[in-house]
């Protein structure tokens, strides 16, 4: 277990692995690389792609993930209507 | 007798709060919306905050009036004392004065509630009859649960499932409030039952109770989301703190040479050292530590984007280097330019030298805590050990160095709900070493059932 620094509660790997709907979280690799050669595993584990989709994403401002998430709300909502 | 707390009357409970946008060396640029091009403005955020926070979100004024209502709920708890930690000081054999501001006196045991107050205030005023929100372990849940107590507001929180099911006590604290908590993923949201179709079993995420809180402010009836840290508007409210420990601080004669703060989001960390921070570009001499969790060092190395200024969408190169337990990490201050999530504002200062972070490792953090528990009595919240680490650092380098420096930190909360944490640590069930390969595979064996994304293929240890 280590203590996740999203959630504030102990974690195991297993968790870390999957968090990101079923991708790794983004930093799997800031929590665990002092354990085990946790590049090494991902590189095996994931295709180019979602390595990419996991790491190499621009990191965007809080404010465009929440207008992004209002628009996704809005289209949510216009669907139930 | 040595005075230990330095208590302010309610008389000197700061009036305004300080607005660091006003004296930044360099001004914060809006992001860009990823529709229009255009800067975000009120109306993008409009669906899920008030206008006066959005108001305040943007606001060039140095100081804002703090509203009589929030004054009223503030003195609750504010001024929160502050402390010399003697006993610690002694127990390090240090010349340093160690002074250190309970936070943990809030009702809900953190700083979270200097903002979880004026958020569920302004959106009384602005007509809001119900309030959304996301939360980890709980430690903002339950200080917006608080709030919307004593506005008369409805609270929905969508707690990730698997600290739903680790914290009982955060939730319960909520629902004690009057707060209605729920596991993230919920069945309420399209969001929620969208992950629910793909895995049943889903333990959740931040991600995606963010997505469940937010749809549910936008679709709910009189409706908005709020959110803990990050945001401007938050290190906004939080400087209370920092402007009375100026006042205590002035109390006790003394200045800090060194003011430290752990430094997630950045919320607690900024409502200390804000006031502060202005007295450095205005020409005092002061170094203000951010602490964070030790990250993976290769990450830290290359060039660096950071989530307030990525509006050209700077892409962070991550040069991945293999790391094992014989890799010995570069100089952790590197890892200071890199922030996932933290709040723009502190990484920009950051940038402008005017704050510099460092690391710690997470057994470090919690020996702290187990140092200062036994030394000033206070169990700390996990997070807040890692302030009490690098103040150790600190005083001890002030030992080695003999310098009576002054060291004022931000004790932002109380681990009394963490004991599980405590007790993993003490079982040795927490590490910060190699793990062992029986316990790789174990990890590895819990996940197999779960599902797995397209092209999956197993890897080979």
């Amino acid at each position: 277990m280590i203590r996740c620094r999203r959630l504030g509660n102990p974690v195991a790997f297993s968790y870390c692995r999957i968090e990101n709907k079923g991708l790794p979280c983004s930093m799997i690799m800031d929590c665990w690389y002092d354990h085990f050669m946790i590049e090494d595993f991902l590189r095996q584990e994931l295709t180019p792609d979602e390595w990419d989709r996991v790491f190499n994403q621009p990191l965007k401002p809080k404010v465009l993930s929440l207008v992004e998430l209002i628009e996704q709300a809005k289209k949510a909502k216009e669907e139930t209507q | 007798m040595e005075v230990k707390k330095i208590f302010l009357p309610e008389s000197e409970l700061p009036r305004q709060w300080y607005n660091i946008l006003a004296d930044m060396p360099t001004p914060m640029e809006p992001p860009l919306h990823p529709g229009t091009g255009k800067p975000v403005g009120p109306e993008d955020l409009a669906p899920i905050f008030p206008m006066n926070l959005i108001e305040q979100e943007v606001s060039p004024k140095r100081f804002i009036d703090i509203p009589e209502e929030v004054l009223k709920i503030y003195t609750i708890w504010r001024p929160t004392p502050m402390y010399r930690a003697y006993n610690l000081e002694k127990f390090l054999k240090t010349p340093a004065k160690i002074y250190f501001k309970n936070e943990g006196v809030s009702p809900a045991g953190s700083h979270k509630p200097n903002t979880s107050v004026p958020q569920a205030y302004y959106n009384k005023v602005a007509g809001t009859k119900r309030i959304t929100t996301e939360t980890g372990a709980g430690q903002w849940g339950s200080a917006l649960a608080m709030a919307c107590a004593f506005f008369g507001l409805e609270c929905k929180v969508y707690m990730v499932k698997i600290s739903y099911n680790q914290k009982p006590y955060r939730r319960i604290m909520m629902e004690t409030w009057g707060a209605n908590c729920v596991a993230s993923p919920s069945t309420e949201t399209k969001a929620g039952q969208s992950i629910l179709a793909q895995n049943p079993d889903s333990p959740g995420s931040l991600g995606i109770a963010i997505s469940e809180a937010v749809e549910s402010a936008v679709t709910g009836k009189d409706s908005k989301y709020s959110l803990g840290s990050v945001l401007n508007h938050v290190m906004l409210h939080q400087t209370v703190n920092g402007l009375e420990c100026q006042k205590q601080m002035a109390i006790a004669g003394d200045y800090p040479d060194v003011i430290i703060g752990c430094c997630g989001g950045g919320s607690n960390f900024a409502g200390c050292a804000f006031p502060f921070v202005r007295d450095k570009i205005n020409g005092k001499k002061i170094d203000i530590i951010a602490v964070e969790p030790l990250s993976c060092p290769t990450m830290t190395r290359g060039p660096f984007a950071y989530d307030f200024g990525d509006t050209v969408m700077m892409t962070p190169l991550l040069p991945m280097h293999t790391l094992g337990h014989s890799f010995v990490p570069a100089p952790i201050h590197a890892g200071g330019l890199r922030y996932h999530g933290m709040a723009p504002t502190v990484s920009q200062l950051i940038l402008d030298g005017l704050i510099r972070a460092e690391a710690v490792p997470q057994l470090e953090t919690f020996q702290a805590g187990i140092t200062f528990a036994r030394t000033e009595g206070f169990i700390s919240a996990p997070e807040t050990d890692h302030a009490i680490a690098m103040v150790i650092r600190e005083a001890i380098k002030a030992r080695e160095e003999g310098k009576q420096k002054v060291i004022l930190f931000n004790w932002s909360g109380h681990g009394l709900v963490d004991m599980a944490a405590y007790d993993a640590y003490l079982k040795g069930k927490l590490f910060d070493h190699a793990l062992p390969e029986e316990e790789i595979h174990r990890a590895l064996n819990d996940i197999e059932k779960l599902p797995k994304p397209k092209q999956y293929k197993p890897g080979k240890i």
